[in-house]
């Protein structure tokens, strides 16, 4: 197990130089000059033309690959045209919101998907079974920004149970914390709860069918024990691999979700560097994004291995 | 590894975030009434205002920096860091005197050294530093609070050009600092104004802070604008950015924010409907929204066309497109400068006056030589304000039957592309649509976009040797009634040759909620005079 988590370690890296190279390309050829956007409205085209050399973007395209690649290869992000300060600075500032926003909607996302998904396929065809899944349909259907208005406009503006905006560091304590995440939460996680609980009640009906199921009912085992332990477990992998895809997906969701309730994560930090033109950051944050998706994939296949014995690697 | 190895980790993890959290202290109440939560009009990206020349970069940059002169809510000059002056009788060498006890933020005193680096570095950057520049003879530190200008001809506009509220305002800086070459950033952001930035603090694009100097000495007088005492009523000010409105308006209903800044107009109403919030204009200065045209490529090189479009365009149908049905937030504009300022002029503006007349403006296009060559319109969405324009003049282009390529695009490639010479066809463009805000348009010395000299203008290169002239005669005019007559010869020439289109003044609001006071109407957010009450 141990070698073959190496091998994939060692595999990503083609795949990051790739990634790297592919992102500094289209960020060359794209429109848009973060000088211009330094230099403010006033400026004449000389002073634009002083900054874009002060910035090295005048260089030829080789040489600033190269210089970036170089700066990588010694662990090294670059700085930020526009703060100054290290690109890793600026994401490690961005990490901890968006890694909290997507551990607590990650969290959510299984606790209510999953039992939905499990219930919906018990009382395949019931009301209960309807009503679910026109759940999950609402969930797939709504934007998530539609649905983050509404939340902060009840639970907010009217109920004034919870903020409309912003983020805690969990430093500061777990309530405060929670308190900022759960509107977002909800809001992002619809979706995800939507389509998990969508795939666990279709992989379930097949599992219930199967006949060690009929076996374990006819030695008297609970509905619960059977649903939960002997079904849900034979029906893990597929879901396991959604819960990972929806991992991925989260960052990209995460972007509109910080948005609309003012979290200083990832998301709005990729937004504001690419209006911006702010190359090294754009840079930055698309490698990390590629490393995290490579590394939701290895924990994927390692979690298989879990939930499934006979998978072996 | 196995599953119940797996679920101790998760379960040790939470447990662990749990007892780290529980035991975090809350802020306390009296703190929360010294902090002022602010959003801005935009993200404080940089903190250089110098190398960086946005309106949100100068707005925090005056809390932390403080000038020689400020300019007050009369447009006038005063004196701020500045104890006195004395100029010669031929107006060529001027001597200035620190106050006493001015100190820095990391607590050196204000030296004179420091105001000639500081003022050395933004004179590179600013259209009346670069005037001053080439007028200068020396500058030069005379003793440690005595500093001396000496240039080879009078340039009568020197306090206006210190004290000046356009950006980049001539900030002082500690010489260490200010000796940065002007095209790169600073790194430091030592100041000797009424706050000291955070810079630990500091999350750029989300959150900025800053706190009270207690060793600032404020001046006696009564603020105005830059001028006067700028007293600090709050201990700690936090910028808190919000890219959404929606949210803005929704946190300042909740308490979250005691100020926003620039609310858009749809969420006005709303506003104005909480009682515990106040609405009101912002900035008297306001805006005024324009277009440019190309002068090197056809059509708009010729005047016959450029004047057809002005003839043509309905100010009130690109007012409306902005604020919409408030009549209090928008006025016609029949010339280039600021209303209600003292150089206002509306001299030549009958063109923009009274009913359209299409049929007129047609045939002026015709006699243009215009042949339906496609004009290259570009517009950028991501900017409420040039979205709405770029729509009203594409159908008012295709009204004179002109070829609209309506380039839909963000503001940071109309930013790079209209810096481009090149023939539309090629890459570049005919017309963009831009607005500048009304302080900069209250006189000719930070007016960069009513310059007309051709290759050195600003983009659409504009070429009208009467305006450049009239620019001259302001700059040379020796009491206000000189001005006023170059301004009005100005706007005249101006619009003959239309230097750029005038669309329109606009105002904007500003809202707070009502435990806060002191709020001054101005071409920025003056925070010192407000205080936040439980």
């Amino acid at each position: 197990m141990l070698s073959y988590i190496l091998r994939r370690i060692v595999s990503t890296l083609p795949v990051m130089a790739i990634v790297a190279l592919f992102v500094f390309s289209l960020l060359y050829i794209a429109p848009g000059d973060p000088a211009v956007v330094i230099a403010g409205d006033q400026a004449s085209p000389e002073d634009v033309e002083r900054i874009r050399q002060s910035l090295g973007l005048d260089r030829p395209f080789l040489i600033q690959f190269g210089s970036w690649v170089w700066r990588i290869l010694h662990g090294d992000l670059g700085t930020s045209i526009f703060t100054n300060l290290p690109v890793s600075t600026m994401i490690g500032q961005r990490l901890g919101p968006t890694l909290s926003l997507m551990m607590v909607t990650l969290l959510l996302t299984i606790v209510v998907a999953v039992p939905l998904g499990v219930v919906a396929a018990w009382k395949a065809g019931s009301f209960i079974d309807r009503a679910i899944m026109a759940f999950a349909v609402f969930g797939f259907s709504l934007p998530v920004f539609v649905v983050g208005y509404v939340l902060a406009y009840v639970f907010a503006l009217e109920l004034e149970w919870l903020p409309v905006q912003g983020y805690t560091p969990l430093t500061e304590g777990f309530w405060p914390w929670l308190q900022n995440l759960i509107l977002p939460a909800v809001a992002l996680g619809c979706v995800y709860i939507a389509l998990i609980a969508r795939i666990t009640r279709a992989t379930m009906l097949e599992v219930l069918q199967q006949d060690y199921i009929r076996t374990a009912r006819a030695k008297g085992l609970g509905q619960g024990g059977i649903l939960f332990v002997h079904a849900l477990k034979n029906a893990a992998v597929p879901i396991v691999t959604v819960i990972g895809i929806g991992i991925a997906l989260l960052i990209g969701g995460a972007v509109v979700t910080e948005s609309v309730f003012a979290i200083p994560g990832l998301g709005r930090l990729t937004i504001d560097a690419i209006l911006r033109r702010d190359y090294p950051v754009i840079q930055g944050i698309v490698l990390l994004f590629s490393f995290v998706y490579v590394l939701v994939n290895l924990m994927i296949d390692v979690t298989y291995t879990i939930v499934d014995p006979r998978i072996r690697y | 590894m196995d599953r119940r190895t797996v679920l101790k980790g998760l379960a040790g993890a939470g447990g662990l975030a749990l007892s780290g959290g529980l035991s975090a202290p809350a802020i306390a109440q009296g703190a929360s009434a010294r902090t002022l939560r602010f959003v801005p009009q935009a993200n404080l990206a940089n903190f250089d205002p110098i190398w960086g020349t946005q309106y949100v970069v100068r707005n925090a940059a005056a809390l932390v920096w403080d000038t020689l002169y400020g300019i007050d809510s009369s447009l006038v000059p005063q004196r701020q860091m500045v104890e006195s002056e004395q100029v010669s009788d031929d107006g060529t060498i001027w001597t200035f005197k620190l106050r006493p006890g001015l100190k820095f933020h990391d607590g050196e005193p204000v030296r004179s050294k420091d105001v000639v680096a500081s003022l050395t570095r933004w004179a590179a950057r600013d259209p009346m530093g670069l005037m001053i520049t080439a007028l200068q003879q020396e500058l030069t530190a005379v003793d440690d609070r005595t500093f001396k200008w000496v240039l080879k001809q009078p340039f009568p506009k020197i306090l206006y050009a210190l004290g000046k509220n356009n950006s980049p305002c001539a900030f002082i800086m500690p010489e260490r600092i200010a000796q940065t070459d002007p095209f790169k950033q600073i790194g430091e952001y030592v100041g000797s104004g009424p706050m000291k930035f955070a810079k630990g603090e500091w999350v750029p694009g989300a959150k900025a802070v800053f706190e009270k100097f207690a060793d600032y000495a404020p001046r006696q007088e009564k603020a105005s604008w830059l001028a006067g005492g700028k007293q600090m009523l709050v201990d700690r000010i936090e910028w808190i950015v919000m890219p959404d409105a929606a949210t803005a308006a929704a946190a300042l209903q909740n308490g979250e924010i005691d100020w926003w800044e620039n609310p858009i107009a749809d969420l006005v109403p709303v506003l104005k409907n909480n009682k515990n919030i106040s609405v009101d204009i912002g900035d008297p200065l306001g805006n005024i929204g324009s277009f440019r045209m190309n002068f090197l490529y056809p059509p708009f090189n010729d005047v016959r066309a450029r004047r057809a479009v002005l003839m043509a365009m309905s100010q009130e149908d690109y007012m409306r497109s902005i604020v919409g049905d408030d009549n209090s937030l928008w006025k016609p504009l029949p010339g280039f400068f600021t209303p209600d300022t003292p150089l206002y002029s509306e001299m030549g503006g009958e063109i923009l006056k009274g009913k359209r007349d299409l049929d007129a403006a047609k045939k002026l296009l015709a006699e243009s030589g215009y042949s339906g060559q496609p004009v290259t319109c570009l517009v950028a969405q991501d900017q409420p304000i040039t979205k709405a324009m770029g729509d009203v003049t594409a159908d008012l282009l295709k009204k004179l039957g002109m070829n609209v390529d309506f380039v839909a695009t963000d503001w940071g490639t109309v930013g790079s592309r209209r810096a481009l010479k090149t023939p539309p066809g090629q890459g570049g463009w005919n017309m963009f649509h831009t607005w500048h805000a009304g302080a900069d348009c209250t006189n000719p010395a930070p007016y960069t976009a009513i310059r007309a000299n051709g290759d050195k203008a600003w983009f659409g290169w504009p070429t009208s040797p009467n305006t450049e002239k009239e620019v001259s005669s302001w700059f040379e005019a020796k009491n206000l009634d000189e001005e006023k007559a170059a301004i009005g010869r100005l706007n005249k020439a101006a619009l003959d040759d239309v230097v750029y289109a005038p669309t329109g003044f606009f105002l904007s609001y500003t809202a707070w909620r009502k435990n806060i006071s002191g709020i001054a109407k101005g071409p920025l957010p003056f925070f010192w005079g407000v205080s936040k009450s439980a």
